[in-house]
């Protein structure tokens, strides 16, 4: 039987369900391909969603009409700003989640949205034809065709799993891996590497010692991901808890690495530096006697413990004792032990700003197979190359992110511009413009685009505008409001700590004394508005307006170059000033802009020069479509 | 990233024509802000000034002193080379003007253009075609090949190391401060806020050094100024024409011979010395000799070194300690001249009663420490080692000089950027006392780092992170 689909999305994890509901949302006919219903948003690692960037991008989609941050909201079971005292424009929110909620509020999204259909059945390969995809074939032979597909096979593409020195295959405890999709990507041209990562053990919550162990609180104040979310908790609150490994543990380790498959060379995939395995934290930082962990519930109703930054692939006898050495653990049960995935990955320099390969035309990939590690980062790209696959077919211009927009768009710039060697994760400081890209004004910088997208009902965005306009009148406001130097006046401001007035200041003046808060300006008698949400985004821009002002000149000026296009058939080879490293490395990236070309490391500003000499001496005015 | 933000929309400016003494030096800028910088560097010119048409104005510094009187001419938009609102200044080709006029302009907001850019903005703004554009390229690739070629024999020795050590530094720093953002909760040894003061104050040492040895290295370039300075008749004009081995001077008997600044010179251990003759310091109220004191009081500022010269006959006079004021920031030393007159315990006696003032005098805010073995010499342009002593004397005020010589910055363009860099790090040390957020910090030294990795010639954007990993135990 011959199916036929607008949208085709395999895989149902934190990207596939981004970009199969996004495509559905705009009323394609859409399917969904996993090998297990059951675990649809799984999340595979710690229970938990957010934190510094990565809580970013979750607000990010939300405002452009992703799923990730109603999912997040609703199962929170614990909720922590980042950064709260010092860092103002770089806050971030976190959440511990309830991971079986978490699973069965995307399972129902999935589930409820029309146009889109889910099916249970394992893609063995795809069906390409003259350099473009038409669609899949199932593991019974069945093909489904469809004039876009999207593969966010996560780690399961050619996954094996190790626990010491045995080996499985499979991209997930419980989960088989898919074989045969990397081996025909590596017949089409593709270059495919090898990936690795790593979990730690789950544990039984009835069998530790909380006595020994520290309480981590949550923060009473919630601050959801999603405009459409309530500002209360959906779900009671709960602890975490903090506990440390002791040298007894490291001994243990050392002792046994001859049995860890990372230190025995079984392991080829390049781990994650930012999230090394408990083997490498012990090697690597030989002087540290102690390294902290988080124990973390993974929902309201299960007895699992997810043991934070522990993650190992040491055979399960020797799990067994060193984490018996651990504060708290003495007696502990493992549920599952933990273990290390090796997969493959699709270099990223390979796809477009749009998600679609380069080598195959209607063929979008997002997610781990571009070479990332996180649900937020899986979920970002899942939503553009979902919203990308679905313009592509209504023959739409490609929708793509500026990296002085979002997080979104740095982490889709970074991918395509300079690949990764490693499992790549959003980090605030990856972001040059990081002052303008904060949680507290994601609507206001992509309330525009979304309503370009139109994913987010208009009443919605009405909403949304609405708060830019008060933050701008209250901002009017404060400038508005003049302090004078008068005997009251200096009194209150001596009392404050501050020095007093010589001359009248504005508010808005006033404000960006350091020792200055909002509660000051309101015992002066200035009106300052109630709500967090209006006066946080102010606060910033009005106090460090010199910083934020030096960011957006930046932008304007890199505009300049992002706007001068490169022809895509620029023969490199032919221009005069380039070294052969440099013409390589272009032809690898294809940059569509100056701006992007100045990105790829090695290729020096005269190279840049030559180019654009060459582009303006020929005329060659760039099409105006990217592709 | 921002080398290339930089091609357009701002202003640019350089020297045109060839470094060294010369007639006449041409300085030309481009750019959209040209008109007002223009008026902000000859502040006395007027503001209705046509395009294409020369004026004779005078250029100022910051503290609207005149530098030089200098020929101006504007080009309006589209009417110049660049296409671009621009204009050249010709003034004196002495490389000391020369710098000022770049300095001031860079104060202005311009920067210093990188190798063809004026040509290259030509062909940007459709002012030259292809060929011409052709024959661009290939000047852009031998300059920075040639600059290439020349920074790397600069950056060949210790310089580099100096400033791989800043950059790898500075990394450091902001490696501590993005852990301190990114990972927050994951409880990593990070250097506290008073740790990392201590280390930017260290950088900002190294920074000043590098500024004071460029000092050094225009000098070795561009020859010392000396200027002579002193009361009417102590034997300047004298020493000017012994020093020089010339009768560039007027010597009579007659206080106030000398009336105008005399500018002559002499090579002395491979080292081109410029040495000033000025008017005898005086109250008078003879208006030719008045225009003589004030144009001596106006060379002190403009010379590498004054020697204040004495009459070793004559008694110490109460304007004395008033005259080495004048020196305040300023290398000095003391010529205790016509020593042929008098006999060693008069010598000592005149030692000891300097040394009595100049204690005084040290005393006073500014002024710089004081070596009297090194400082003061006592002279006799009738004497034949006269000439060997003073010069001796002179270059030993400048003796790190010798042991520099490595590791000199001695281009514009790097100084440009080490200046910047310092005035980031001191603005990032200033906000860290303040409390300010991390990531506002990280912006300020983010600009340092970039300026320290202009001059290396390479920026690498993982940097940070990378070191922040290889720092820290990361890891959830």
């Amino acid at each position: 039987m011959k199916q036929t689909f607008d949208v085709l999305v395999v895989g149902a994890g934190h990207a596939g369900i981004e970009a199969c509901l996004a495509s559905a949302r705009f009323g394609l006919n859409t399917l969904l391909v996993t090998t297990n219903t059951e675990r649809i948003g799984y999340m595979s690692c710690n229970p938990s969603i957010g934190g510094l960037a990565k809580g970013h991008m979750v607000r990010e989609i939300d405002v452009l009409g992703g799923q990730m941050g109603t999912a997040a909201d609703r199962s929170c079971i614990q909720y922590k700003r980042l950064n709260a005292s010092r860092g103002p424009a770089v806050r971030g929110t976190r959440t511990q989640n309830d991971k079986h909620i978490f699973s069965q509020i995307q399972r129902n999204a999935i589930l409820n949205q029309p146009q889109l259909k889910m099916i249970e059945a394992e893609v063995k390969k795809l069906i390409l034809k003259d350099g473009a995809c038409l669609g899949v074939v199932l593991h019974d032979g069945s093909e489904i065709f469809a004039k876009r597909t999207v593969i966010t096979t996560g780690t399961f593409m050619n996954g094996v799993m190790h626990i010491g020195l045995e080996q499985t295959s499979g991209g997930r405890v419980g989960d088989k891996a898919s074989i045969g999709l990397s081996d025909q990507l590596l017949d089409y041209g593709f270059t495919v590497q090898r990936l690795k990562t790593g979990t730690p053990a789950r544990l039984d919550k009835n069998s530790i010692d909380w006595s020994k162990t520290i309480p981590q609180f949550g923060d009473e104040k919630f601050y959801p991901f999603s405009y459409q979310s309530k500002k209360e908790f959906y779900l009671p609150q709960v602890e975490c808890y903090l506990s440390r490994t002791s040298e007894l543990t490291h001994d243990i380790i050392r002792n046994n690495l001859d049995k860890s498959p990372m230190y025995c060379g079984v392991i080829e995939g390049a781990g994650p530096r930012y999230c090394p395995s408990i083997e490498d934290k012990v090697m690597r930082f030989a002087d540290k006697i102690s390294h902290q962990t988080f124990l973390e519930p993974e929902g309201l109703n299960t007895n699992l413990i997810y043991l934070q930054g522990i993650s190992t692939s040491l055979p399960a006898d020797v799990q067994d004792q060193f984490l018996k050495t651990i504060a708290g653990l003495e007696n502990v049960k493992v549920v599952r032990y933990g273990y290390a995935v090796e997969y493959d990955y699709v270099e990223p320099t390979q796809i477009h700003h749009h998600f679609e390969t380069r080598p195959l035309k209607n063929l979008f990939l997002a997610g781990q197979i571009n070479g990332t590690s996180g649900y937020e980062e899986a979920a970002a790209q899942g939503f553009l190359a979902g919203v990308n696959a679905a313009r592509s077919v209504q023959e739409k211009s490609p929708f793509i992110l500026g990296r002085d927009e979002a997080y979104s768009g740095v982490l889709i710039d970074d991918l395509v511009t300079k690949g990764t060697r490693e499992p790549y994760r959003m980090f605030t400081s990856r972001a040059e413009h990081r002052l303008v890209l904060r949680e507290d004004n994601t609507s206001d910088r992509l309330l525009e685009r979304s309503s370009e997208l139109g994913l987010v009902p208009t009443e919605a965005l009405d909403k949304m505008a609405a708060l830019t306009e008060k933050r701008r009148n209250f901002q009017n406001e404060l400038e508005a409001h003049v302090l004078y130097p008068n005997a009251e006046t200096n009194r209150k401001v001596s009392e404050m700590g501050s020095s007093p007035l010589t001359k009248p200041l504005t508010a808005v003046e006033f404000l960006r004394r350091p020792e200055i808060a909002f509660s000051h300006l309101e015992i002066l008698g200035v009106a300052v508005d109630s709500q967090d949400e209006v006066r946080d985004a102010v606060e910033i821009e009005v106090k460090y307006s010199g910083y934020v002002k030096k960011q957006l000149e930046v932008i304007r000026l890199s505009k300049t170059l992002g706007d001068f296009n490169i022809p895509n058939n620029i023969p490199y080879e032919n221009i005069r000033g380039l070294s052969r490293e440099e013409v390589d490395k272009l032809k690898k990236v294809k940059p569509i802009t100056i701006g992007q070309a100045q990105r790829i490391s090695g290729v020096n500003p005269s190279a840049i020069q030559a180019i654009m000499i060459y582009i303006r001496g020929n005329n060659l005015s760039s099409p105006s479509v990217l592709i | 990233m921002r080398q290339l933000n930089e091609t357009k929309n701002d202003d640019i400016c350089a020297l045109a024509t060839p470094v060294g003494r010369s007639a006449i030096a041409v300085v030309r800028v481009s750019g959209p802000n040209a008109r007002s910088i223009l008026q902000g560097l000859c502040i006395k010119l007027s503001p209705e000034i046509e395009s294409h048409k020369a004026y004779l104005a005078y250029v100022y510094n910051s503290q609207s002193e005149k530098i030089d009187q200098v020929l101006v001419t504007y080009f309006q938009n589209e009417q110049s080379y660049t296409g671009e609102s621009s204009f050249e200044v010709s003034c004196h080709g002495n490389p000391t003007i020369v710098k000022k006029v770049l300095e001031r302009l860079i104060q202005l907001g311009a920067r210093l253009a990188h190798p063809g850019e004026f040509t290259f903005r030509a062909f940007i703004n459709n002012k030259i075609d292809l060929i011409q554009a052709e024959a661009v390229l290939s000047l852009i690739e031998s300059q920075s090949d040639e600059a290439t070629k020349i920074s790397l024999r600069q950056l060949d020795g210790k310089v580099s190391d100096l400033f791989k050590k800043l950059e790898s530094e500075m990394t450091w720093c902001l490696a501590h401060i993005e852990a301190s953002i990114d990972f927050s909760t994951e409880g990593i040894d990070i250097v506290n806020d008073s740790g990392l003061i201590h280390k930017l104050k260290d950088l900002n040492e190294e920074l000043n050094r590098l500024i004071e040895g460029f000092g050094h290295g225009q000098i070795i370039k561009y020859g010392l100024k000396v200027t002579l300075l002193g009361k009417p008749n102590v034997g300047k004009s004298s020493l000017l024409n012994t020093l020089v081995q010339s009768e560039k001077a007027i010597v009579t008997e007659i206080a106030g011979t000398t009336r105008d600044v005399i500018e002559a010179q002499t090579q002395y251990n491979g080292m081109a010395i410029y040495i000033s003759d000025t008017a005898g310091l005086r109250e008078t109220t003879d208006v030719v000799e008045k225009i003589g004191v004030n144009r001596s009081l106006a060379e002190i500022k403009k010379s590498d070194l004054n020697l204040l010269v004495l009459d070793v006959t004559e008694p110490l006079s109460e304007d004395f300690k008033q005259n080495l004021t004048l020196f305040k920031g300023q290398k000095f030393a003391i010529l205790c001249n016509k020593s042929d007159l008098i006999n060693a315990d008069q010598k000592k006696q005149i030692s000891q009663e300097l040394a009595g003032l100049i204690g005084g005098v040290q005393k006073l805010p500014g002024s710089l420490s004081f070596n009297f073995g090194k400082q003061v010499l006592f002279t006799s342009s009738i004497e034949m080692a006269c000439r060997n002593d003073v010069l001796n004397l002179v270059l030993a005020q400048f003796e790190s000089l010798d042991f520099l010589d490595e590791s000199i910055v001695s281009s514009a363009r790097q100084i440009e950027m080490v200046n910047m860099a310092k005035e980031y790090v001191e603005k990032s040390i200033a906000e860290l006392s303040s409390g300010l957020g991390s990531e506002f910090i990280a912006q300020t030294l983010k600009d340092a780092l970039l300026a320290i990795q202009k001059v290396l010639g390479h920026v690498y954007d993982d940097q940070i992170l990378d070191r922040v990993f290889k720092e820290f135990c990361l890891g959830k």
